[in-house]
């Protein structure tokens, strides 16, 4: 009976692995597709008339902050630089337990603002809001709240934002000049769209400059360089597919535009998870297909947001562990959406492929391991099997990784170096040999976690751009 | 089972090898584009050179009666050394030049103007970029069609004008936005009447590019935007009122007077609201004073901000009421109206400040450090 148990097991596994790489080529065919649409389609686009024309909508930037006093100042100078026609900075300061504020205050000229805080989406409480006495910063605001985490400053900075679009982004990220103008076009040629990523870059190894990336490099690290290759495939390949069926359901907290109204309509973001950015955007499918509204949520491969990947074990280990704990509250609040033909491709294929492939991938492949591991020490493993299978698994695992960077080598080309494409290439096929694997491990640690009750976010520790001179 | 698993295996390797292989291939690509890239900028380089001496360079003047032909002939001659280097080139070769003298052409007819521009149109037709990018508007590629659209919109040529009008039926969006604005920039104004009349749908995005074109010609297109407001598309009366406001001229500010007070839809009446305070013609006080009793509180928060753009003493007493009712928005909205109106409206904040609700004073506050 014990062994008819582990081996139907083994065969479900293989099944499962069958469905996980159809599903990962049909992914990549469709995101080749998609990228390619997108170049030629924006080919013709001027962006500057974003910049230029009276018509073209205003943007708040919102950027919270929390003990980021290090680099506070230069991430909004950054910001203000941004070229976009209109367009405000709105940072709002969460409550911070060292100087954020006082170097804000004191940088840029601010003095405390009457203006009137009337919260559309609640919030904890604002002590201040503050405006610059300085003409070329009068479109800076600074929020002053009270602790709420990363949700409630976000919205109270979509209650103080008077323009029609937010762009959420982290206070340490780096957009790229004309990031705005690139991201902002699909709500101008759709009205349906209400929200729109951008895609994440990694920055380590990459020379920064007056808050600019002025030249594309790579870490001489493993540990962001296999972050690179991650990216390259959750972004270029998995997000461009979804985004063919309407059903991508991550906007990445790092860089989002999203129409004011509709956040404010789906009730802004929830404060009781660690995974804000994906959940906001499934709650905006749940309501607006419950309400029949017609609605797009949409990425855009080409407008660059630079951020600072981990360096060490400890912190990645955090961010992915927060990451799965994020899907898995997503999974508990909107489980309703699971196999619901009433909420279309959401329902009958992103859902489930989040559940059976993200969220639970990591565990059926553990107990895999485990349940050869038990065959072995009964001696009735096949051993020639085990091993063409872990081979089979790994080969794939390179293909998919290979298969992202050349997304990007058919796309983008951001990194002009061809020794940075062999850096790449070669990078894609190593992290299936171990790094696949630790990562698996700490998404299963996530579901102890989980059980514990644990729901914060864990120290991030950042260090700092390369800065160049 | 094993069978089926050596059937995965050999599929994934050969899967693998095709990746492994193409990733060489990549990195051999890399290598040699980008030593193709330097050679196409050494070619533009090249043209740029050459272009920015046949249109900088001082011609002998002619009499005015010369004929056309004659300063063709002077263009002629200007030309003919590239010609002849093209002519020089073994086909691969000439098709690549050919290319990369195109770009040089449409990148400058961006900035050019005057006589400059008259030599580069010279040269797109005699060089036979012409006919070629016409029969591109034909191509099975969409994105083909677009671009050969958008470079003969770039270059002015009006041979291309009929091609680019059935262009504007084409099934797809892109080539019909570059069309529309190849038309907008080389038939003149007189072209908006059609373009507007076959625009259905307009987005955002084809609006801010049509509005260059428009504002190109100023105060020319009025009648043909006060023309477009009487189309069935929601979206065309939208941009026609956009373009009225931006434009500026007061005598749209009886059609849009009519399409406030009786038009079907609220969106297209708000936005004509809005384009009277834009304008900011007094004529409208009284209509807008109006609308500050309308059930519609997207009609009544627009005709406070056109109000507040005008800024309208008359208003006054109408406006003081509205700092207690409605929503946030329309208290501020009103207040900022009343603050428009001149020192009046100034003390009388102050006055509501010192002595109204919490809200009145919140308001009253906000809108005072606003005005400085």
């Amino acid at each position: 009976m014990f062994e008819w148990i582990i081996n139907s097991y083994l065969l479900f596994v293989v099944l499962y692995f069958v469905g996980v790489n159809v599903s990962y080529t049909v992914m990549m065919i469709l995101s080749l597709r998609e990228i390619l649409k997108y170049m030629h389609h924006n080919s013709f686009s001027d962006y500057r008339l974003t910049v230029q024309s009276e018509l073209a909508v205003g943007v708040s930037v919102l950027a919270p902050a929390y003990n980021e006093e290090a680099t506070v100042v230069e991430s909004v100078r950054s910001l203000l630089k941004l070229n976009y026609g209109h367009f405000e900075v709105i940072v709002i300061n969460d409550g911070s337990k060292d100087r954020t504020l006082r170097r804000l205050i004191d940088e840029f000229g601010l003095i405390q603002s009457n203006q009137i805080y009337a919260p559309e989406i609640p919030s904890k409480r604002v002590r201040g809001i503050y405006r610059s006495r300085v003409a070329s910063y009068k479109n800076l605001v600074i929020v002053d709240k009270e602790n709420g985490g990363k949700a409630d400053a976000l919205n109270v900075g979509i209650n103080v934002a008077q323009y029609e679009l937010v762009c959420v982004i982290d206070a340490d990220s780096i957009l790229e000049e004309d990031a705005l103008q690139k991201v902002v076009k699909p709500f101008l040629e759709d009205h349906r769209v209400v929200a729109a990523g951008g895609i994440v870059r990694i920055a380590n190894g990459c020379e920064v400059k007056n808050g600019r990336v002025v030249r594309v490099g790579l870490s001489t690290h493993f540990l962001p360089l296999f972050q690179v290759v991650e990216y390259f495939r959750a972004f270029l390949s998995g997000r461009m597919a979804w985004l063919n069926m309407n059903a991508l359901l991550i906007i990445s907290g790092a860089f989002g535009l999203f129409r004011r109204q509709a956040v404010i309509d789906v009730g802004g973001y929830r404060t009781d998870t660690v995974g804000e950015d994906m959940e906001i955007v499934v709650r905006m499918h749940r309501t607006f297909r419950e309400r029949r509204r017609p609605y797009r949520v949409i990425f855009v491969p080409d407008p660059v947001c630079w951020t600072e990947a981990p360096e060490s074990i400890r912190i990645l280990q955090r961010q992915r562990n927060r990451w799965h704990r994020g899907l898995m509250d997503v999974m508990r609040f909107h489980g309703k959406m699971l196999f619901n033909p009433r909420y279309g491709a959401i329902g009958m294929s992103s859902m489930p492929y989040y559940l059976f492939i993200e969220l639970l991938g990591p565990v059926f492949e553990f107990i895999g391991y485990i349940a050869t591991i038990m065959l072995f020490v009964r001696g009735t493993a096949n051993l020639d099997m085990a091993i063409l299978f872990f081979i089979v698994s790994l080969l794939y695992g390179v293909m998919f990784s290979v298969g992202g960077v050349l997304l990007e080598e058919i796309s983008f080309r951001r990194y002009p170096n061809p020794k940075h494409l062999v850096l790449l290439l070669f990078i894609g096929v190593l992290e299936n040999f171990g790094y696949r694997q630790l990562t698996a491990w700490w998404r299963i640690r996530a579901f102890f976690d989980y059980a514990r009750g644990q729901r914060g976010w864990g120290k991030m520790q950042r260090k700092g751009f390369r800065v160049g001179t | 089972m094993q069978t089926q698993l050596i059937i995965i295996l050999s599929v994934t390797v050969a899967l693998t090898f095709v990746v492994a292989l193409v990733s060489i291939g990549l990195v051999i690509h890399k290598a040699v584009n980008a030593q193709e890239i330097r050679r196409r900028q050494r070619l533009y380089t090249h043209y740029s050179e050459k272009f920015a001496e046949v249109l900088l360079v001082d011609l002998p003047p002619l009499p005015s009666s010369a004929r056309t032909s004659a300063i063709f002939k002077q263009y002629e001659n200007l030309l003919a050394p590239v010609k002849k280097e093209l002519e020089s080139l073994p086909p691969v070769e000439a098709l690549l030049h050919r290319k990369m003298l195109r770009g040089v052409l449409v990148d400058f007819a961006r900035d050019l103007s005057g006589d400059a521009i008259d030599r580069l149109i010279y040269c797109f037709y005699s060089l036979d970029f012409v006919s070629e990018q016409i029969e591109l508007l034909k191509h099975k590629h969409w994105w083909v069609r677009a671009q050969a659209a958008r470079d003969l919109g770039l270059l002015r040529t009006r041979r291309a004008l009929a091609a680019l009008t059935a262009a504007l039926e084409d099934p797809h969006q892109d080539v019909r936005d570059q069309a529309r604005q190849a038309i907008a920039s080389l038939a003149g104004v007189e072209s908006l009447r059609t373009i507007l009349r076959l625009t259905r749908r307009m987005s955002m995005w084809t609006a801010l590019e049509l509005s260059i074109s428009v504002q190109q010609y100023g105060e020319e297109t009025v009648p043909y935007l006060v023309e477009g407001l009487d189309l069935p598309d929601q979206s065309v009366v939208l941009f026609c009122i956009e373009m009225l406001a931006v434009i500026g001229f007061v005598s749209a500010v009886d059609p849009l007077r009519r399409l406030a007070k009786t038009y079907p839809s609220i969106t297209v009446r708000a936005k004509a609201i809005e384009a009277m305070g834009r304008l900011g013609d007094q004529r409208s006080e009284e209509l807008l004073v109006s609308f500050l009793r309308d059930p519609n509180p997207a009609l009544r928060l627009k005709a406070l901000e056109a109000l507040g753009r005008i800024g309208a003493p008359a208003a006054l007493p109408a406006l003081i009421p509205r700092l207690e009712h409605g929503t946030l928005q329309e208290q501020i909205a009103a207040a900022r109206a009343i603050a428009a109106t001149g020192p009046t409206g100034t003390d009388e904040l102050h006055r509501i400040a010192a002595t109204g609700s919490k809200r009145q004073r919140a308001v009253c506050l906000h809108v005072l450090e606003e005005r400085g």
